[in-house]
């Protein structure tokens, strides 16, 4: 019989740092909650589990790989290379959207402009009015803060935009016929899923420092500051995210008004598939 | 003064991947005239009546709105004078008065309350007010809204697909008594689709089976 030996996994074992042994411990350890998780989406029919592992790998690795690099992201100095960062992470931002909601076409098309001129302008704006320090330090995960929220925000609106236009095609043609045009036929899906996509943020604002200690915040506390310049500082990162969010929000919709309408002002979305 | 057409179909057919709803269709709509459109259910008469507002492009032939071929219209302003009513009565958010100017308010126009009542009474919805909400009321009230939606905006031609198909006998009946008073106190022409033949020859000065074509 052929022996296997499995020194090396133990040797490989032993040449991770003790710290980092004991982080992937609790990882493994907490791969108990993805699959119970798993089991209750599964259970209840919820379809989220593909996205869940496929999410669960690369998001590992995508932070891992962050983590590594952001030693040298948090100490950059250079303004246009911050920008430049945040850049790559709008339009990774926007790809992420466009994957997440496969289904719908022109999605990337869609989002990217919404969550750059939401993120970027949001993140300038504060940098001018001093509100944020120019060091990567802050630009770099206040920036992920500010993407992540308009990538959200920009997701939830495509995806209601797209459903209702399939569902809830007479209401929509109903519209057209008395000659609106696609802005005035969906903006009522609009605001609707705007104020829907607030709804998480405006609770944990609302829940602020009671039941909702953010990450930011704790860091910082933790990190050394005085716990009321960490406060304010989350107040702020509050505002921040709303106003990318509304921006992301309305670009994204009225962009994707050319995937729902043709030129004739005609649907062009296909009925769902029973 | 205007002396085309409302609404000419020319040689117009239809059909989805490679089904064949109607071929070569030719209609015309003159003013101050109800035509009564009939034919099997699936043959495509909704279908007609969207193209005619360009809410579908035919696979082939010509519509032409007031003279003009509809491909040659802004959409918007096609639709602000050539009105379709739809089968189901889909009502906006908010309130009657709110449903009634919707189409007004889009096109940047207004109207007073007196007029909406007017409108209201002559769709013989004389029991319900024009703050109640829209969502509330039943099936043959929300037809009677949309069809007053429609005449609010004082159009030149009128399409109703099969306004009565998805009410109870009782609110055929009045939305029946709402259509012989439009056909006799408005101007304009009325394209109506209907399943039923009988219904459309107490309205119609003609009637026209989409699939024959011949006209009774």
């Amino acid at each position: 019989m052929m022996q296997i030996d499995l020194g090396f996994l133990q040797a490989l074992w032993n040449s991770i740092p003790a710290d980092i042994q004991v982080a992937l411990g609790r990882y493994i350890a907490a791969m108990v909650l993805l699959v119970a998780l798993i089991v209750v989406s599964k259970w209840q029919k919820i379809r989220i589990q593909k996205n869940l592992i496929i999410g669960t790998v690369r998001g590992t690795i995508q932070i891992i790989l962050m983590g590594l690099i952001l030693v040298y992201l948090f100490n950059l100095r250079d303004i246009i290379l911050m920008f430049g960062v945040l850049l790559f992470m709008c339009t990774f931002a926007a790809y992420t959207t466009a994957d997440n909601l496969g289904k719908i076409p022109g999605v990337f098309k869609a989002s990217l402009p919404g969550i750059v001129l939401g993120s970027i302008s949001v993140m300038a704006i504060s940098v001018l009015l001093g509100v944020i320090e120019p060091i990567g330090e802050f630009i770099v995960p206040m920036g992920g803060m500010v993407i992540g929220n308009s990538m959200n925000m920009s997701s939830l609106v495509i995806d209601r935009m797209w459903s209702n236009a399939q569902k809830q095609r007479g209401l929509l043609e109903t519209a057209l016929a008395l000659g609106a045009s696609p802005i005035q036929a969906t903006e009522i899906t609009i605001r609707e899923s705007i104020e829907t996509g607030f709804l998480p943020n405006l609770n944990r604002y609302a829940a602020l420092g009671i039941v909702t200690i953010p990450g930011l915040m704790s860091g910082m506390i933790i990190g050394g500051a005085n716990p009321v310049v960490a406060s304010l500082f989350q107040v702020i990162v509050f505002i921040m995210i709303f106003l990318s969010s509304i921006i992301a929000g309305l670009v994204g919709s009225r962009l994707f008004l050319k995937e729902i309408f043709n030129e004739r002002l005609q649907i062009t979305v296909p009925p769902p598939k029973v | 003064m205007n002396q085309a057409p409302l609404l000419e179909f020319v040689d117009v057919s239809m059909g989805f991947n490679d089904r064949t709803l109607f071929e070569e269709f030719n209609l015309v709509v003159n003013n101050n005239e109800v035509i009564g459109l009939t034919g099997q259910s699936g043959s495509g008469k909704s279908t007609l009546l969207r193209i005619a507002v360009d809410l579908m492009t035919p696979k082939a032939g010509e519509v032409y709105a007031l003279g003009k071929s509809v491909k040659e219209w802004n959409p918007q302003e096609l639709r602000r004078n050539v009105i379709l009513v739809p089968q189901e009565s889909y009502m906006f958010p908010n309130t009657v008065r709110d449903n009634l100017t919707w189409g007004l308010t889009i096109h940047g126009e207004t109207i007073e309350d007196e007029n909406l009542l007017g409108i209201m009474n002559e769709v013989r919805l004389t029991s319900i007010s024009l703050d109640d909400d829209a969502q509330n009321l039943s099936g043959g009230e929300k037809q009677r809204v949309a069809i007053a939606r429609a005449l609010v905006m004082n159009p030149k031609a009128l399409l109703l697909d099969e306004p009565t198909a998805s009410l109870d006998s009782k609110a055929t009946i009045a939305v029946e008594e709402v259509l012989d008073d439009l056909i006799e106190s408005h101007q304009l022409g009325i394209l109506i689709v209907t399943h039923n033949v009988e219904q459309a020859k107490r309205f119609a000065s003609r009637i026209v089976d989409l699939q024959g074509g011949e006209e009774q």
